[in-house]
């Protein structure tokens, strides 16, 4: 029937095609946590910005929310994705000792800081899970920071558009990918 | 030992089944991006869908979504087994350097 040629090249081609669903379906979850990720950061940077002393129980009502239908969206899509989660929840312990426990950051530097930690992640898992993360990430922390030294007052607007609205964006077009 | 299946090795079915298996169980997907993950035209991908649904290896499930028909080909529990018995042969073909016929 075949030689070992031809078994060799079917295999690549069998691996070359699992390649390529995994990745889509990676991305396939990961846009819709970004989407959701996305309206929940708009809706908390305009209410910090808003009403900024709901700040605190409004951001702890986002994070909440966020995970939650993060981990529902992963059940859903059957992404196993419990070491994520569970490295995520590591994450921000290490973020909150540092800027709450230990080095007490000012508002506007927690509202810089967040999206930049999350971004810094996304962008490792780049180098893994495909160059959509890295791109995202990369837009992000710049227009992250742009808005952190040269923005003003409007700093919290800024970012109700950068961070939630970007997220939204590249949410939907990863979608698309 | 393995089987090699003939049925299987086709290579857009090669792939298809490589497409579908990689899914969780139960698990299928659109024909929409069953054709773009193959590079199959429609009457292609369609045509070997039907042989591969014909030997048990994937059921077809159309439907409608927002009114448009929506095809979702799911690899079955005989055909996730017939895959890979597939590729356990294939790698023995590579491993014992054995030519068939």
């Amino acid at each position: 029937m075949i030689d070992r040629s031809e078994a060799a090249a079917a295999l690549s081609d069998i691996a070359d095609i699992a390649e390529r669903v995994r990745q889509s379906r990676i991305y396939q979850v990961a846009s819709l946590i970004m989407m959701l990720w996305g309206v929940l950061a708009f809706c908390g940077y305009l209410t910090q910005y808003l009403r900024p002393r709901y700040a605190d129980i409004t951001w702890v009502a986002v994070d909440l929310v966020g995970f939650a239908g993060s981990a529902a969206i992963s059940f859903i899509q059957k992404a196993r994705a419990w070491r994520i989660g569970a490295a995520f929840i590591i994450l921000i312990a290490f973020g909150l000792l540092w800027t709450i426990g230990i080095a007490h950051f000012t508002p506007r530097q927690l509202s810089a800081f967040w999206p930049t930690y999350y971004m810094t992640v996304y962008a490792i898992a780049g180098l893994w899970l495909g160059p959509a993360f890295l791109v995202i990430a990369g837009a992000i922390m710049a227009l992250t920071l742009i808005g952190y030294f040269y923005s003003g007052p409007w700093f919290d607007l800024w970012m109700a558009f950068v961070n939630g609205g970007g997220l939204l964006l590249a949410g939907a077009w990863m979608r698309r990918e | 030992m393995p089987q090699f299946d003939e049925v299987i090795h086709q290579p857009l079915r090669l792939r298809i089944m490589s497409a579908l298996s990689t899914l969780p169980d139960k698990q299928g997907m659109e024909f929409s991006r069953l054709k773009k993950l193959t590079g199959a035209t429609d009457g292609n991908l369609g045509a070997h869908i039907e042989t591969l649904a014909k030997a048990g290896y994937v059921s077809v499930e159309k439907a409608f979504v927002a009114k448009r028909p929506q095809t979702t080909v799911t690899v079955t529990p005989a055909g996730r087994t017939a895959f890979g018995e597939h590729v356990l042969s294939l790698r023995q073909i590579i491993d014992s350097g054995a030519q068939e016929n």
